[in-house]
């Protein structure tokens, strides 16, 4: 007895210490209950509450800019699902983005990043592209890491923030810990509490008779809208930590077809400008349609205004422009994806399914002070 | 075995022996024959970025065969055979830059007569698509790296003219895989460029952006980019330049943005 007891003991502290240093992610809560998978996490950059401190710090920071006019905030508004309501995102020095800001609500499920780069899988490198890349500038910082790690060596608060952050690192200032705490703040920001989560959960009265006749649709044939826009995440582009296979869909939803062979305007072209496979011409990643009422306007390029502007495209099985430089019938696009066939909605089916994409905004997730402006509430921190 | 290994210690101890002599290559700006710097002289345009990495720099002996340049490790521009040139110096029309400049590879040859040099512009495969953010100098650099791209932009490089410019990068495209696990690109773009009557220690090796430019009027208000896309029509001359056919983005023709001019 005496002699098992220290052994008993030793192995439960070893299966502990095991335990500990399997999941690093020990102490940290992504706020889910048990139905939902968890998010996937790369190995090198488990969340800690601490690290998303430091990230929700640097994200609403506009020294990370080169005329510190803006932070990542500045085109990921809160209030608007982290989107900005622009139809382009417009950079620190002005420059416009062919693409508009997506939202940040539940990209930590994204298999891939942006509206349509195979490449990027990880939120840690994606923060780099708005950050360094110049072209179009975004942030600016081109060339000048240096300056963003002297600004967090020379500020007190993020001497604390970074040192809880990454306790085990020799030297924590640099832009792997920016990165690598920006992608923890991104991926904290989760949203399963709209009305539409309390119906899935039993709450028949947390969203409208219409909401329910409109997710019908939502998930009928007729309609096709989920096979892009499909499980709980409401994007085929969807992976989490018991993802066994790699989900990725790029679609062409026949919103342009300029020479009748399908072209895209030239600095839109989707898929086709990282592949430069002719096949992949105006393909772009199904968004998540969590929060959609609140991220318009829709598509890439902000081109469509309204839910109703959008689901008309879809109605109609792609878009016709009769006038100006991207005149054409993307309804004729060879390259057009088979689920967009069209479709007839009454008016009360429309105002069914706008209802329920309507259900689909988390207002928790809008206004949650976990995710919001920190600069704003401590006069002591602004820079 | 043995023999193997008795080869390998008479060659090292041949190479141990062997004389070698610092040598460096120079690089210099031009366009229509003029100096280029970011701070435009009349009626020469401002160079609004050249930057570039360069590998396995070769010179050519009297006997033909080829001698490697086996670059210094300076810790800040080469390391392991691979350089960064930067020929701007961050003022006037180069805000993007920086002021540190690099107009010069350096490292030994072996000791003897050299006519002609090659080289390949670009950051080897392996080391294009490692993990930026623990890269070493000089792949340190985050405006050479293309972060929506997965690699390093080979070259970067840029023109202004009054309204008017133009500017290039150049890199892999169509790159498979996700970022720090690339399998394979499908457009490399890695130029291979060799100047037969390239002298050490005599001659210059120039950037023409006469030839960079070659088709496209530097003049006609409109501002012009090379991204490297494999259908950006704005690319098809500076491919040509560098030899690197557009279509098929392999290397059989000649290229014509290095130059070699005597000092």
């Amino acid at each position: 007895m005496n002699r098992i007891l220290p052994i008993g003991l030793v192995a439960v502290v070893l299966a502990a210490v095991f335990a500990w240093w399997l999941f690093p992610d020990r102490s940290y809560s992504w706020g889910i209950d048990g139905s939902l998978p968890p998010p996937a996490v790369p190995v090198d950059n488990p969340m800690t509450d601490d690290k998303v401190e430091l990230g929700r710090r640097l994200f609403y920071d506009t020294r990370l800019s080169v005329n510190n006019t803006m932070s990542c905030a500045t085109c990921h508004l809160q209030a608007l699902a982290f989107t900005d309501g622009r139809a382009r995102a417009v950079g620190a020095t002005g420059q416009f983005h062919p693409r508009g800001a997506m939202t940040l609500v539940n990209v930590a499920y994204a298999s891939r990043l942006t509206w349509a780069n195979p490449l990027l899988d990880r939120l840690e490198d994606q923060a780099l592209t708005p950050l360094f890349g110049d072209q179009p500038v975004e942030m600016g910082m081109s060339g000048r890491d240096q300056e963003i790690v002297e600004m967090l060596r020379g500020d007190a608060l993020y001497a604390e923030l970074v040192s809880r952050a990454f306790p085990q690192e020799q030297d924590p200032y640099s832009i792997v810990s920016v990165v690598r705490a920006m992608a923890a703040f991104v991926r904290s920001i989760i949203s399963f509490t709209s009305p539409y989560d309390g119906y899935l959960r039993g709450d028949n009265d947390a969203i409208s008779e219409s909401a329910v006749r409109g997710m019908d649709l939502f998930f009928s044939e007729r309609l096709e809208c989920f096979h892009c826009h499909g499980g709980f995440n409401f994007t085929d582009s969807t992976t989490h930590a018991n993802s066994r296979v790699d989900r990725i869909g790029y679609h062409n939803t026949g919103l342009y077809n300029l020479d009748g062979e399908g072209q895209f305007p030239s600095d839109n072209t989707g898929l086709f400008d990282m592949t430069g496979d002719r096949r992949d011409m105006g393909r772009f990643k199904a968004p998540t349609l969590r929060n959609i009422a609140v991220t318009a306007p829709y598509m890439h390029d902000g081109s469509i205004a309204t839910l109703e502007e959008a689901i008309a495209h879809y109605a109609r099985g792609g878009r016709l422009i009769e006038h100006g430089p991207n005149t054409g019938d993307g309804r004729r696009s060879p390259f057009k994806s088979e689920f967009i066939r069209g479709f007839e909605l009454t008016d009360v089916e429309q105002a069914d399914l706008i209802a329920f994409l309507e259900s689909l905004t988390d207002e928790r997730v809008l206004t949650d002070p976990r995710w919001s402006d920190p600069f704003s509430m401590s006069e002591t921190a602004t820079p | 075995m043995r023999i193997s290994v008795c080869l390998t210690i008479i060659c090292l101890c041949a190479s141990c022996a062997e004389p070698r002599v610092p040598a460096t290559v120079i690089f210099a700006a031009q366009y229509a024959g003029q100096s280029l710097t970011c701070d435009a002289q009349h009626g020469v345009p401002a160079l609004t970025d050249l930057r570039f990495f360069v590998h396995d720099i070769e010179l050519r002996a009297a006997d033909g065969t080829w001698s490697t340049l086996r670059l210094a490790n300076d810790g800040d521009w080469q390391q392991d055979g691979l350089a960064l040139l930067d020929l701007e110096d961050g003022s006037a029309a180069c805000p993007n830059g920086t002021a540190e400049m690099n107009a010069a590879v350096t490292g030994t040859l072996p000791d003897g007569d050299y006519l002609g040099l090659r080289f390949v512009l670009g950051v080897p495969f392996d080391r294009n698509h490692a993990d930026p953010l623990t890269a070493s100098a000089p792949l340190d650099d985050s405006a050479m790296h293309w972060h929506w791209r997965s690699g390093y932009k080979f070259l970067r490089a840029g023109l202004v003219s009054g309204t008017d410019g133009f500017w290039i990068h150049l890199g892999s495209t169509g790159c498979e895989g996700t970022v720090g696990n690339i399998a394979a690109c499908r457009q490399p773009n890695r130029a291979r460029i060799e100047l037969a009557d390239f002298v050490p220690g005599q001659d210059t090796v120039v950037v023409d952006f006469s030839a960079l430019l070659e088709g496209t009027a530097l003049d006609d208000g409109e501002a012009s980019d090379c991204s490297s896309a494999p259908s950006e029509k704005s690319c098809k001359a500076p491919f040509a330049a560098f030899g690197l056919d557009f279509s098929s983005h392999r290397a059989p023709a000649g290229q014509s943005i290095f130059r070699v001019v005597n000092r």
